[in-house]
């Protein structure tokens, strides 16, 4: 029935998304009409960003914070997370959303001659406000891509802890690639390749609508895909709410080791009591912690020359660099046909010289990105090796800080009564 | 603590999901089937090419005179087809969003059929704390891996996508379809101009014998014009028409010149932009060599150049490129120094380097190769292109052989193991016999028979006293001469290999001679040019100073010498 379920559901938003195919596939009239041609392509989002947004999304957020601390109440995380769906994903559009506006800052950080307005500005700062003092109560019910992805997760399921640290890198991934796109100028990856966006505006190419299906179905059973394991902006969010003040707590008084919330987090974000009997000699953890610091700047330098090394495929995700390899192809004739770009190209009365020439500068920018990202993994990964090596004491339930969405699955789990 | 409503259970409530689950399920399943159906339909759908509207609008671009009744049927057939299309298209809008709904309320549904008949959460016996506990080893072994595996992947991604765009270059060239059309000039206008390193098929004699024989650089005396090399490069002068080609570089930039040979005007020079394959990084050539040490060639109405990297291009007589690639860095101890040759609609290029040598013959319009055959050992020597009685034949030398190829397919018609270590000079040839030779290796004289399917060769005889380390030699049927880096201008006899005379020179030679009908123009390393007669006794004709060392090649053309010397380029006519 499961299965069936999402089968339907996959493919009725592909057959959506076929009327507006076919009507692109339709030529226009053969005689001249007054018929004025609709607009056919992705529809772009209302660039109309006003300041009540940015209040709405201080509303929600603080909305979002009483749910999770003062009235602990996941059915009104749900209904939260439905404005926002609504709201935020179908209303706006998905633009502009705190994960996107990432690129705005980064832009306005990187390239010469890139504004960015304050809505943007408090559109990225707020979540990040939110998640220093109580943790990611963004991600639990007002980010539009965690709610619909939320709202779907119907029967999850746990993953193996360590498979769930290593699919976790994906997300740092992404944030290294997503500034490499926008400090050399590649464009806006997070957007690019934002699966959601294209459901909330129903329209967009197939494969981007293939991947959305694909990480809703996955989604049914390991909830949340794109948030835990993809999401440039959760490592942001995450490293904010490490240091949190106040964080959603499992039980609201003192834990009563029941073990009932147990299995409760699909997510993998509630670190359990340190069983004492399996710390084992703490001076050998202490060893690996020390190789392992001693190690580091090995491992970012290899890191750094691997990336370096990624520096000529990775230059292909910049247009102008393609552009220059796809004219250098036409001019040799190494290729028949023409494409869009190419022929734009040709009409500008730019040069392939001068467009190389502006192509080799660009993979220039890309040998500094590329090392830049293969040490800033292996930064990553080193820092991780060291956290895995620390066995913190813990007695009670607790969840992670920087993992927990604070979505407050594990409530309805624990038996204890606040003050009790 | 707490009663937890979460852990309720309600059959009622149950019971009402299931139906309401399994309804819309079985709604949805029908919409989407029916959805499907349309959509199938829709695809087959082609309103505006519709076969009898077609044929209905040929009939009436056939008439003579304008129907306006069948014009106003076209019309309606035309609405009609429209509205089928888009009334199918509403239904496929409706119908989708109706499954929307559908699968919507479905997965709602489904959700409280789970929520109102919960299980509540099992207790294991272990406690999962020691499960995660046990899981760090674990992911510290998985996330070391997963960063083993991240630097790896990406290693040996970079290494497939180079190695793909490589083969992908190569394979989407045979499909290419050149869509300049080049007229390739034929062998008898290509013997009219001075088109390559040495003149017309490298042979080193010049088609016009009205070259002169006195002027004085310093005087001016028959000196028509007289220019500054922009750029520095040890490549010579080719000639074709009214317009002269050479080119300049360093380690930067890498130009082509093209003058005006009457005036001496510099009419164009084209910088290269670097080609989108050419290798990043430095590059090491031996100062003697230099960074454009390989002669240009000029084509009809194109010319191409190479340079130490290994860039390749063609330029038309604008100096617009045609096409251009980076044939590989050289692997190439001293500097990529081989000079290019072309012959009827092919280029050839003898990239001899240490590892995966080659002799391509590429399509003049497009770059394509049309051939490659592997080259095994490294040489710095120049192809030539001999017209014998077996026909045309591509004579290499190398570090082991002398080679010959046919120019239409590259195949080996012969090959001798008669040379040895660095070989720089090229092969002349001369009255059916091939004439290679290198220092510390031995001179040979090679006879050509048999037919042109089976090439009979035999090494008839062989010179070991004086011997040209760069410089190379030329025939005149009779006689083979040739400089040598310490300053020997030697004659053999062609037919025996015998010394006929040697005159010690003041200075070395790395310039070529070029037999100027009973005359031979050797320059040498001092700026003397050397004019000798040819014959079977040494007779100086003249000796005349440039003012600075002599590398290049002269071009001989009319009545003209066009002479590169390390700084200036000079027309010599005689007025």
């Amino acid at each position: 029935m499961k299965y069936l379920s999402l089968a339907i559901a996959t493919l009725s938003t592909l057959l959506l998304q076929s009327a507006v195919a076919i009507e692109l596939k339709f030529a226009p009239p053969d005689f001249e009409t007054d018929y004025g041609m609709p607009y056919l392509f992705t529809p772009q989002p209302d660039g109309r960003n006003t300041p009540w947004e940015a209040l709405i999304l201080f509303g929600a957020l603080s909305a979002t914070t009483w749910m999770v601390f003062k009235a602990r109440s996941r059915r009104g995380l749900f209904a939260i997370s439905v404005f926002s769906l609504l709201f935020f994903g179908f209303y706006r559009q998905g633009c502009i959303c705190p994960v996107g506006s990432t690129q705005n800052v980064m832009a306005a950080v990187f390239l010469p001659n890139v504004g960015i307005s304050w809505i943007i500005v408090a559109f990225f700062v707020l979540p990040l406000l939110f998640s220093l003092f109580f943790g990611r109560v963004f991600c639990a019910s007002v980010c539009p891509l965690g709610a619909m992805q939320e709202l779907v997760a119907i029967a999850p399921i746990r993953i193996s802890p360590a498979l769930e640290r290593v699919l976790g890198l994906g997300k740092y991934l992404y944030l290294g690639l997503a500034t490499l796109g926008v400090a050399t100028g590649s464009g806006f990856f997070i957007c690019r390749y934002d699966p959601f966006v294209r459901i909330y505006r129903m329209a967009d190419n197939y494969s981007m609508l293939i991947a959305a299906a694909l990480i809703l179905l996955i989604g049914v059973f390991i909830a949340r895909p794109y948030c835990r394991f993809l999401c440039p902006y959760g490592v942001l969010l995450g490293w904010m709410s490490r240091f949190s003040k106040h964080h959603l707590e499992i039980p609201p008084s003192p834990c009563v080791e029941c073990r009932l919330c147990e299995d409760s987090c699909p997510y993998n974000a509630i670190d359990m009591p340190t069983p004492q009997h399996l710390v084992g000699d703490p001076a050998e953890g202490k060893r690996r912690v020390r190789k392992l610091l001693f190690l580091s700047p090995l491992f970012i330098l290899l890191g750094a020359l691997g990336g370096y090394m990624m520096y000529e495929p990775l230059s292909h995700m910049n247009p102008t660099v393609s552009l220059s390899e796809r004219i250098a192809k036409e001019d040799r004739k190494l290729v028949q046909e023409s494409i869009l770009e190419s022929e734009t190209f040709r009409v500008e009365g730019k040069t392939a010289a001068e467009l190389h020439t502006e192509s080799l500068a660009i993979k220039e920018q890309f040998k500094i990105g590329s090392a830049l990202l293969g040490a800033f993994m292996a930064l990553i990964i080193s820092i991780k090796l060291v956290e895995l090596s620390v066995v913190k004491k813990r007695t009670i339930y607790e969840p992670h800080k920087e993992t927990c969405f604070s979505c407050g699955r594990c409530y309805p789990y624990c038996p204890v009564e606040e003050g009790a | 603590m707490l009663e937890k409503k979460e852990f309720d259970k309600s059959d009622f409530i149950w019971r009402l999901s299931t139906t309401v689950t399994i309804v819309s399920g079985f709604f949805a399943l029908l919409v989407f089937t029916l959805l499907l159906v349309n959509y199938l339909q829709i695809q087959r759908l082609d309103p505006v090419n519709h076969e009898l509207l077609t044929q209905m609008r040929q009939d009436y671009a056939n008439l003579p005179e304008k129907d306006m009744a069948l014009a106003q049927r076209i019309r309606d057939l035309d609405l009609i087809t429209r509205k089928a299309f888009f009334t199918s298209q509403t239904f496929l809008r409706i119908g989708a969003w109706t499954l929307l709904v559908c699968v919507s309320i479905f997965l709602i549904a489904f959700k409280n059929m789970i929520r109102w008949r919960p299980q509540l959460p099992d207790i294991l016996d272990e406690p999962t704390a020691n499960k995660e506990f046990l899981a760090y080893a674990q992911s510290r072994n998985l996330i070391t891996w997963a960063g083993v595996g991240l630097l790896a992947g990406g290693m040996m991604t970079a290494e497939l996508l180079e190695a793909k765009n490589a083969a992908a270059g190569e394979s989407d060239a045979e499909e290419a379809v050149p869509e300049v059309v080049v007229v390739p000039p034929t062998w008898e206008e290509v013997q009219m101009e001075w088109p390559s390193f040495r003149g017309p098929g490298s042979n080193a004699i010049a088609h016009y014998t009205t070259a002169p024989a006195t002027w004085d650089v310093e005087a001016g005396t028959n000196v028509l014009w007289k220019v500054e090399s922009p750029m520095p490069g040890n490549n010579s002068p080719v000639v074709w028409g009214d317009r002269l080609y050479m080119a300049g570089a360093d380690a930067e930039k890498r130009e082509v010149y093209c003058y005006d040979v009457n005036s001496g005007e510099l009419l164009w020079t084209t910088t290269l932009a670097p080609l989108p394959n050419t290798p990043a990084g430095d590059l090491d050539v031996m100062e003697d060599t230099g960074f454009a040490a390989c002669t240009m060639v000029a084509h009809g109405s194109q010319v191409f150049a190479t340079f130490a990297n290994g860039d390749l291009v063609a330029l038309d007589q604008d100096g617009k490129q045609m096409w251009g690639f980076n044939l590989g860095l050289p692997e190439n101890h001293y500097g990529h120094s081989s000079s290019l040759i072309a012959y009827d609609n092919l280029l050839f290029v003898q990239y001899d380097q240490s590892e995966d040598g080659k002799l391509l013959g590429l399509d003049i319009a497009t770059g394509k190769e049309v051939w490659s055959t592997p080259r095994e050992k490294i040489s710095w020597a120049s192809p030539i292109l001999a017209h014998t009685t077996l026909g045309p034949q591509l004579i290499l030398s190398s570090e082991e052989n002398a080679d010959a190829y046919a120019p239409t397919t590259g195949a080996l018609l012969w090959s001798e193991q008669c040379l040895g270590g660095e070989v720089a000079p090229s092969p002349a040839y001369a009255n059916g016999m091939v004439f290679v030779a290198n220092e510390y290796a031995v001179a040979s004289g090679i006879t050509l028979g048999g037919t042109a399917e089976a090439v009979e060769t035999e090494v008839t005889w062989q010179f070991d006293e004086l011997l040209p380390e760069v410089s190379s030699p030329v025939g005149d049927g009779t006689h083979f001469y040739f400089g040598t880096a310490i300053g020997d201008f030697v004659c053999l006899d062609a037919a025996t290999g015998e010394e006929r005379w040697v005159e010690e020179m003041d200075e070395g030679f790395y310039s070529s001679p070029i037999l100027v009908g009973d005359r031979i123009y050797l320059g040498d390393m001092a700026g003397i040019m050397h004019i000798v007669k040819a014959g079977e006794s040494f007779e100086r004709l003249g000796a005349i100073d440039m003012g600075e060392p002599v590398y290049a090649t002269p071009a001989f053309m009319d009545g003209r010498i066009y002479i590169r010397t390390e700084s200036q380029l000079y027309c010599i006519e005689a007025s």
